[in-house]
């Protein structure tokens, strides 16, 4: 009977969204100054999604360790950045946060977040989302529109409602925001080794600006289209040896000081386009002089 | 002469025939015996319900007897191809019927350096340039085709749209449906994936055999 029911869900494995890998272990060669945040990490993320997503998150740390021109330091804050982006704040995050309060013997509390639309549509597979998506812009709904929604422990329905919100983690990975997710870490962490490669220097600030991409709704939304700002118009440049930044470092810092709660960017596109400028003119008068 | 109940007993031992049919692809282990069953069986079914006049089944099992016909013809047409391919240029192209069309942008990154490989890919028009190496891949190019085999599942570049373009793709995932689908299919897959690796290997060593050349110091 077991070997029916191993059998069955096996088959029905993508759909009930069935993780039977085992936890990661750390990485080898880690440092002991590091393996505490990177222990904590794999933990939060097996809570987060499981272990299967835990191995991803080790397998993408495994890149850096022990590579010429990352200390610990960096060590740690890219394993602590990864883990905090890979655990994005959506929906079915905020009600599993929500009902660990209740674990650990927490008042019963009541929030209200506010989730854009379309942000909560995309935390479902994205075979039911894009269709409903693309059916209310043909309609021409405002998908982003923000919704306030509740989560809530002070009643039992509250409570199950939370804990139905929290089992959609194992569509979580076929969602249109897990795709979103996935190929933004993976830019960030392509973006820090090309910067070991070119200019490590740099290395620190590219890894920093992780920190640019927090929360949900249109913060976060903000936060993601002003680092994407920063990348193409200043790091990625660089990087292809078509803008002569000779400190990318310091013109990330001052790009970021210019990051304003700006949907248009106007200040932030300007200072960027300012410190080109100002790498293009040195370059030519140095070629000239 | 009332020959009602001959047609009765024709569609009896006709059901009965099909059922032998039916059992028998249900058995099958492979692809290629399972449709060549399933159409047998269609056609006994299709057989069997003329007599009696049964539109539904006739209709329901001409539908079927179309599509095994179809896939049947595809499978054998995957093998053919892939024989052929091992035995001339090496070609990937037999995988295109089975891949699906993607439209990329100029500065699209269609994979990472280091991110687990998922697909195979191939160019059909545009410009695509390997970041780290900056080599820039012609059009009919196939990019991770042996990404599949390797333990690491692991791309070794990044790969970035430099142009406009179109590409094809098709999951990993669906190459090995296709391999144990089709043990035939599975073992040129195999021969072409190391014919393909001896080639790069043999590449490497001539690329190596230049550079001891140009190194190697001149006599006095």
């Amino acid at each position: 009977m077991a070997g029916v029911l191993s059998s069955l869900r096996y088959l029905l494995a993508d759909f009930i969204g069935d993780d039977d890998d085992e936890p990661p272990f750390l990485p080898d060669g880690l440092p002991d100054a590091v393996a505490p945040v990177v222990s904590d990490a794999i933990h939060m993320l097996i809570d987060y999604q499981g272990n299967a997503y835990a191995t991803l998150y080790v397998t993408r740390l495994r890149r850096f360790v022990g590579r010429r021109d990352v200390n610990d330091a960096m060590l740690g804050e890219i394993a602590r950045l990864m883990a905090m982006r890979m655990s994005y704040q959506d929906p079915i995050r905020v009600a599993q946060l929500k009902l660990a309060e209740l674990e650990v013997g927490g008042a019963p509390s009541h929030d209200v977040r506010r989730f854009r639309f379309d942000e909560l549509i995309g935390a479902l597979p994205a075979v039911v989302a894009e269709p409903v998506l693309d059916t209310f812009e043909w309609l021409g709904w405002e998908v982003r529109r923000r919704v306030p929604i509740r989560f809530s422990t002070r009643s039992r329905w509250g409570i199950r409602r939370l804990k139905i919100e929290a089992g959609l983690r194992r569509w979580r990975l076929f969602s249109v925001r897990y795709a979103k997710e996935r190929v933004w870490v993976e830019r960030w962490l392509h973006m820090i080794d090309r910067s070991l490669t070119k200019q490590p220097r740099a290395a620190s600030a590219i890894v920093q600006t992780a920190t640019m991409v927090q929360g949900h709704g249109d913060a976060y939304r903000q936060g993601l289209a002003d680092w994407h700002a920063i990348i193409d118009g200043l790091a990625k440049p660089t990087f292809d040896g078509v803008l002569p930044l000779q400190d990318l470092a310091a013109a990330v810092a001052e790009a970021r000081a210019a990051v304003t709660p700006d949907p248009r960017q106007a200040v932030l596109k300007r200072t960027i386009a300012e410190i080109r400028a100002r790498a293009l003119g040195a370059d030519a008068n140095a070629a000239a002089g | 002469m009332d020959t009602s109940h001959l047609a009765e007993h024709a569609g009896t031992l006709g059901t009965l025939f099909a059922s032998v049919f039916v059992v028998a692809t249900t058995t099958m282990r492979t692809m290629i015996p399972l449709r060549v069953f399933g159409i047998l069986a269609n056609v006994v079914l299709i057989a069997t319900a003329i007599p009696s006049h049964n539109y539904l089944t006739i209709v329901l099992q001409a539908v079927m007897l179309s599509l095994n016909s179809y896939r049947l013809h595809q499978m054998l047409q995957l093998v053919r191809d892939v024989k052929k391919s091992v035995n001339s240029d090496l070609s990937m192209e037999w995988l295109k019927p089975f891949m699906t069309e993607r439209r990329c942008e100029a500065g699209e990154v269609l994979f990472y350096k280091d991110e687990k490989a998922e697909d195979m890919l191939y160019i059909v028009s545009g410009r695509f340039k390997l970041v780290e190496s900056g080599i820039e891949l012609p059009v009919g190019a196939i990019v991770g085709e042996l990404g599949m085999l390797s333990p690491s599942n692991m791309r070794t570049q990044t790969l970035e749209c430099i142009e406009a373009g179109m590409i094809l793709s098709v999951s990993y995932t669906k190459v090995e449906e296709l391999y144990v689908q089709n043990p035939e299919f599975g073992f040129y897959f195999l021969r072409l994936a190391s014919a393909r690796l001896f080639q790069n290997i043999a590449t490497l060593e001539q690329r190596l055999a230049q550079q001891a050349a140009h190194a190697a110091p001149k006599p006095a």
